[in-house]
């Protein structure tokens, strides 16, 4: 008869407590091959992202990540022996409604692990409860720089390239461009605002002039007017953080006015989905991506493999790319630990470096920032493939690109 | 004395609540009170005076604005946030309705539609002030008055929160009861009845307006400490139709109808979306469906069916009736 | 940029802008000119039109067949919705039901083409008769804006003079001041208001169509559009046609010129604006206050 330790963790069972210490007994005396993901209570893995609502596609790519990720490691065991189960809900991009729904699953699922937020509202929404409710909440795709500077909140970490971070290495990359005078739009909220507070600052740093910036409204359909006004700029490149919706319609409408004959555009978010829809506009569009899953490292190739053989006709956008990320560095930290406690996997996170799809990447201790490279893309055709595709012109190490500690500027 | 017993009955069964349900759930059925006091504010303005509103959200973006900033800024107890917040709203409210009311029907709808906008516009235009389309997070429940932490916890809030309900709607009720009542009833049938019999009735539709966006406030107040942020979210326009559709459902004209209309729609939106990822088709046809087998909404079924088991045909209506005015 | 070239080009902009804005709120106003109705349902019927014509240009390559398919769909659609439900509420005269059926429509609606079509963007290219640009005063200006303003004028004048001359037009404006009385003269008054209902969905789906280039098909793209419409349709008067040319017109060069110059008000300016034309005219520019 095997002794089960007396833990009695908070909101457990004892039926759970009992399963779950029959398992790490069973598990640490088994042998390898014997263990399975089965016998074990699951890891629950909170999603409140966006199913339904203007957002949805990017959540309908955080569902499909993690359900690849699921099949995954339960063929191979699952994490610390034990599979993981997704809880998917919809937040509908609501900040209100993520609050509640991650409550729901703190209190309710007895789940303390929170993932797949899109908004960066919605997180800034739960981040303030996260000590409260004893959970733990990565971030995937959040890009609002003051995630992790003013606003850090002890259980948070940010595993995906952040707003600035997608803005430094633009300007990088501008720094040895042709064009000199630089305009910029982008959306009139925390996102647009953060990215082009960061292109400004960066472009102006490596030498080049930024001539002047206009945020259009969320939800802004005619750019016509934005367009004129870059016209007018007399710039020669335009820097554009305009994701989604209002990513797509400026680069459809900028095509029509044949803008990008007389301004180079470069953005700071490179979708997938955004150049499917608008096909022949996108060619020839260069920007920072944030995961181009044409990075030729054999990580990222498996990844890839697995997910086009998953979702035959698809190919990952950067939300898969920075979910599937963000998991793997959350179950590393886990088998690191051992455990799936909050104040555990913070301690297991900080200053953890993952081989991960974008290479390697280090979870910072200081202000809980993965430290990612910088892809600079360009949009191409290629013949392997029947969409165009991002074409990967330039890499920049993790160091340049991330920012100081607890800040979105850089000192170098 | 029928409504005294109903009344102490839904008392006691209030409080006896956070007894029975799990700690989660009161996070639902607090946001569904809320929203409760909300719809039934809106039903002085639609059901009791006929003047249809599109821009409500703005008394609950008020409230919830005025009081959020009130405790980040001032840190004073929260039950003085609350009321500070309410008037604070009624005072801007004042203007509106003075302005709303010089016309009647569709306009005056979009009238209050564009007020609601403009004060969307202006969270997003003052930005170091409201926080722009960040909101403002980190809303604290300081302790007091006499060091009471009771509103720091859910179930203290919760009660709170029933408090207010059962006040407000005591006060909307003997609002409308009253003689002041009355003559809302007179401008809901025929206003140019009512002004040739003597009435300013300008002058009485303006302190409706501004008492229905002083409860329409208290929810906001009441809402963001709880939820612990406020964000432009709550100035979206989309709301000011759900608690319109809130007030319908549940029965124009009754105030209780509102508030179970309100608490319908919340717990049916939340736990649809659990049993399902299809929940907005069945959302939908669930308010089809109150519109073709149900207008008289939820009171209305429930007083018609008390009503017929009670008294035989033509018995005519209960003077005791809760229900008021009209179904 | 000479100040010449930039003024016309703003100019053709809010042209532009103010056609495809004219197709929905024209919807609008027609269909409460006549049912007194204000449709929540009408930016999802806009929506519809997008990937119905998204549909009908993936399938056939055309362009002008998805001008006419998507209109013919969303307009059976709408007529269909009218028969079954909107016209047992007539009797009612109750405002509050159409609204509710209306929101019901809109979020079934919404999910209803989630699933048919999926979450992703659809994007609509444009056609290529119209892709390229001109150059007015060494400035660009596209084709297919172009195009927006001719097809939008040529339906604004076309539907004028239906309403002004034809019986039709004449049935559907007596239907809309005084219904009673058109129906004791004997004509099936019904049938008026299905047939205009149909025509406002119609409207708004051809603005989708139009749309679609410029934005590509997506989901909740027809939520922000109401507001617009509500908003152009409250300043030009509800019901009155003219008042949604007017109101298109004016919305579109406030938002172009607004934009350009005071880009923090953007968003305010025309709220601004639909205050002020309230204040002075409760019932909008050309309405008539009821």
């Amino acid at each position: 008869m095997i002794k089960t330790p007396k833990l009695v963790l908070p909101g457990m069972s004892r039926r759970q407590v009992l399963a779950s210490g029959a398992a790490a007994a069973a598990a640490m005396t088994a042998p390898a091959y014997v263990r399975t993901a089965s016998a074990s209570t699951p890891i629950k893995i909170g999603i409140p992202t966006v199913i339904t609502g203007g957002y949805a596609v990017l959540g309908a790519q955080v569902m499909r990540t993690c359900k690849l990720v699921k099949k995954m490691r339960d063929a191979s065991g699952g994490v610390i022996g034990r599979p993981i189960e997704f809880l998917f809900k919809d937040t509908q991009g609501d900040p209100a409604n993520c609050v509640r729904k991650s409550q729901e699953l703190v209190e309710r699922d007895d789940c303390h692990l929170i993932a797949g937020v899109v908004v960066s509202s919605e997180a800034r929404a739960i981040m303030p409860q996260l000590e409260n409710w004893n959970a733990f909440f990565i971030s995937h795709g959040n890009g609002d720089g003051r995630l992790t500077a003013d606003l850090l909140v002890d259980n948070f970490f940010r595993a995906n390239t952040s707003a600035p971070m997608g803005a430094r290495t633009l300007a990088l990359y501008l720094k040895d461009a042709k064009q000199n005078d630089f305009y910029a739009i982008g959306s009139d909220y925390a996102w647009g605002h953060s990215s082009i507070g960061a292109f400004e600052e960066q472009i102006k740093k490596v030498g080049k002039n930024f001539a002047g910036k206009v945020f259009a409204p969320v939800g802004n359909k005619d750019y016509s007017t934005y367009i004129t006004k870059i016209l007018q700029s007399g710039a020669q490149g335009c820097y554009v953080a305009l994701q989604g919706n209002e990513g797509r319609a400026f680069f459809s409408q900028a095509q029509q006015y044949k803008l990008t004959d007389r301004v180079q555009l470069f953005t700071e978010i490179v979708a997938q989905a955004n150049i499917r829809a608008l096909g022949k506009d996108s060619l020839g569009l260069v920007g920072s991506s944030r995961y181009p899953f044409t990075y030729d490292i054999p990580e990222n190739k498996a990844f890839v493999a697995a997910f086009t053989k998953e979702y035959p006709g698809e190919l990952p956008d950067w939300t898969d790319g920075e979910m599937f990320q963000a998991l793997q560095v959350l179950f590393t930290a886990m088998e690191k630990a051992d455990s799936t406690e909050a104040k555990k996997l913070v301690a297991a996170m900080e200053g953890l470096e993952v081989t991960s799809v974008k290479g390697a990447v280090l979870m910072r201790k200081c202000d809980h920032q993965g430290e990612n490279p910088g892809f600079v893309v360009r949009v191409g055709e290629d013949s392997n493939y029947n969409e165009p595709v991002p074409e990967i012109v330039k890499i920049y190490p993790r160091e340049m690109v991330t920012p100081d500690c607890r800040s979105t500027s850089y000192s170098n | 004395m029928r409504f005294a017993y109903g009344l102490a009955i839904a008392v006691v069964g209030a409080c006896l609540v956070p007894l029975v349900s799990p700690n989660y759930m009161l996070t639902i059925i607090i946001e569904a009170l809320i929203w409760g006091i909300f719809a039934m504010s809106l039903d002085l303005l639609v059901g009791y005076t006929r003047l249809y509103s599109f821009g409500h959200v703005a008394a609950y973006g008020l409230g919830a604005y005025s009081s959020a900033l009130l405790l980040l800024h001032f840190h004073m107890p929260l039950p003085f946030a609350i009321i500070l917040a309410v008037v604070i709203s009624s005072l801007i409210a004042t203007p509106i309705a003075w302005v709303c009311t010089r016309t009647h029907g569709v306009s005056f709808a979009m009238l209050t539609l564009a007020f609601a906008q403009l004060g969307y516009a202006m969270l997003y235009r003052f930005k170091e002030f409201t926080g722009g389309s960040n909101g403002l997070a980190g809303i604290p429940r300081p302790a007091g008055p006499f060091g009471i932490e009771l509103f720091q916890h859910k179930v203290g809030y919760f009660y709170l929160v029933v408090f207010c309900l059962f006040g407000s709607y005591l006060l909307c009720r003997s609002l409308v009861n009253s003689p002041f009542g009355s003559v809302l009833a007179g401008i809901r049938e025929n206003e140019a009845k009512t002004r040739a019999l003597g009435y300013n009735t300008r002058a009485y539709k303006r302190a409706i307006v501004i008492a229905s966006y002083g409860f329409g406030s208290l929810a906001g107040a009441l809402y963001a400490p709880f939820a612990g942020f406020a964000s432009p979210e709550l100035f979206f326009w989309l709301i000011s139709g759900k608690v319109l559709i809130m007030v319908i459902v549940g029965g124009a004209g009754t105030l209780i109808g509102p508030i179970i209309g309100g608490i319908f729609f919340i717990f049916l939106e939340n736990q649809l979306a659990e049993i399902t990822d299809l929940w907005p088709l069945i959302f939908g046809s669930v308010f089809i469906a109150f519109v073709m087998l149900a207008p008289q909404g939820i009171w209305g079924l429930v007083t018609s069916t008390l009503n017929r088991r009670r008294a035989p045909a033509g018995a005519g209506p209960d003077p005791e009736d809760v229900s008021g005015a009209s179904a | 940029m000479n100040f010449a070239g930039f003024l016309l080009t703003q100019c053709l902009n809010a042209l532009s802008q103010a056609s495809i804005l004219f197709f929905i709120a024209s919807g609008l106003t027609l269909i409460f000119g006549i049912m007194r109705i204000v449709n929540f349902a009408h930016g999802a019927l806009f929506m519809l039109g997008a990937y119905a014509g998204y549909t009908a240009v993936t399938v056939t390559g055309s362009f002008t067949l998805a001008l006419v398919f998507a209109p013919l769909v969303t307009g059976l659609v709408g007529m269909a919705f009218e028969r079954a439900f909107l016209s047992r509420l007539y009797v009612r005269g109750d405002g509050g039901a159409y609204l509710m059926v209306t929101f019901g429509l809109a979020v079934i609606m919404g999910e209803a083409i989630r699933l048919i079509w999926g979450p992703q963007p659809q994007g609509v290219p444009t056609p290529d008769m119209l892709r390229g640009v001109v150059f007015l005063l060494n400035q660009p200006f596209p084709y297919y804006r172009f195009f927006l303003i001719a097809i939008g004028a040529a339906a604004a004048i076309g539907l004028w003079q239906f309403l002004e001359r034809t019986r039709a037009g004449l049935l559907i404006r007596a239907v809309s001041q005084n219904a009673e009385m058109v129906h004791a003269l004997g004509t099936n008054v019904e049938y008026v208001r299905t047939g205009v209902f149909g025509l406002g969905c119609a409207m708004a789906a051809i603005g989708g169509v139009l749309a679609a280039p410029l934005v590509t098909a997506y989901l909740g793209m027809g939520s922000n559009v109401i507001i617009d419409a509500f908003v152009i349709v409250i300043i030009g008067g509800m019901g009155s046609f003219l008042g949604s040319i007017i109101g298109s017109l004016l919305v579109a060069f406030v938002q172009v010129f607004g934009a350009y110059y005071f880009p923090n008000l953007a968003l305010a300016i025309m709220y601004l604006l639909m205050l002020l034309i309230l204040v002075v005219r409760p019932g909008g520019l050309l309405g008539k206050e009821e």
